[in-house]
């Protein structure tokens, strides 16, 4: 059930009028989609925080009494992480099919883990086209039979029902691979050798010797 | 041996300012879980690299550290016991410059309790507050 939202629309825009709505404890977004008019709007924070808490996409606005479904496109948070600065919300229809960026989540240890292999997630996001209302919060993909030295693209991801891949489709997705022991040596000798950057445009001293010796014979 | 640049424009350069909060590389984007500065900077080579040592010899070769601030900083200083004048001291170090907010190390592979430990011993290498962030997915 796709949460309520009370909206009001918003005069005051630019960075100076959004940091006033945010110190009222208001955050300022914008509604835009099916060809009508962008409208800034201004959400109550804490209504927002809790949609996107329980992991809600799709809402209800109920902006000036005039109630309309809308997508949750993007999220703007604070160098920390902490607060909401800003939202898009696309409008959408709820027969509507829309692109998403959906998490993956890779579920078990790989068979390959008992032979020092290492499980690394290449991606963890992937674009897919759904329908608005079946939207999955996240696609687990089982790993657990993958042994060393293998590999899974994003073709190889169980899609939901209805639901079509955006993303390459031979992307990877995740490798189990045995890392190499003998990298921090190596490093190593190669730091001592560079003691002093190359600089940009600067003549080496053998350039600038045989240089000046030139003028001096002219 | 630490990090340092292969080419640089100048050879020595001025102090600066660290002014606001990071506004670029502020979220985790390559590991699964990050170490977040809290506080404002200089973070040497010599740091760095001792952060990433104590996070692979905790993690046993498990999993990846990823470093996402580089040294490109020149540090100069004058030799002990020697008069003021006669032009600025040769480069002793290299720094990165950091502000609250920038990731500074991230760790993927490995489950979060693991990541956690391992950054921990990263942050007491560092010269500043640091916090143990996650990757936030979606939205």
């Amino acid at each position: 059930m796709a949460a309520v939202l009370k909206a009001t629309r918003r005069t005051q825009i630019g960075t100076r009028g959004a940091k006033k709505i945010r110190q009222t404890g208001s955050i300022p977004g914008i509604v835009y989609g099916h060809g009508q008019e962008p409208v800034p709007i201004t959400l109550s924070e804490h209504e927002m925080e809790l949609a996107i808490l329980h992991g809600e996409r799709v809402l209800e606005l109920d902006l000036d009494g005039q109630v309309e479904n809308v997508l949750i496109k993007e999220v703007q948070y604070d160098t920390f992480g902490h607060e909401v600065l800003h939202v898009d919300l696309a409008r959408v229809s709820l027969d509507e099919r829309v692109e998403v960026t959906v998490h993956v989540v890779l579920r078990g240890t790989p068979a390959g883990a008992a032979e020092g292999g290492v499980l690394n997630q290449v991606t963890s996001d992937i674009e897919i086209e759904c329908l608005v209302t079946s939207i999955p919060e996240e696609i687990v993909v089982p790993v657990g039979a993958m042994k060393v030295d293998d590999m899974l693209h994003l073709k190889d991801i169980p899609l939901p029902e209805g639901a079509t891949l955006l993303s390459d489709p031979d992307a990877v997705l995740c490798t189990v691979t045995v890392v190499a022991e003998e990298e921090v040596a190596a490093e190593a000798v190669e730091g001592e050798e560079a003691a002093e950057p190359e600089v940009i445009g600067e003549k080496k001293e053998e350039e600038a010797e045989e240089g000046a010796e030139e003028g001096e014979k002219k | 041996m630490a990090m340092m640049p292969k080419r640089v424009l100048h050879r020595k350069q001025q102090r600066g300012k660290i002014r606001g909060n990071a506004t670029r590389c502020t979220t985790v984007a390559f590991g699964a879980y990050g170490l977040q500065c809290l506080g404002m900077g200089w973070i040497t080579a010599r740091q760095l690299e001792a952060g990433r040592v104590a996070a692979t010899h905790y993690l046993h070769r498990e999993g990846n550290v990823y470093i996402r601030v580089f040294p490109d900083k020149p540090i100069s200083a004058k030799p002990l016991e020697t008069r003021m004048g006669k032009g600025k001291g040769e480069t002793e170090a290299w720094v990165a410059v950091v502000k609250p907010g920038t990731i500074l190390f991230e760790v993927g592979g490995v489950d979060e309790p693991t990541a956690k430990a391992a950054l921990r011993r990263v942050a007491n290498k560092m010269p500043m507050r640091c916090r143990f962030v996650r990757r936030r997915h979606g939205l």
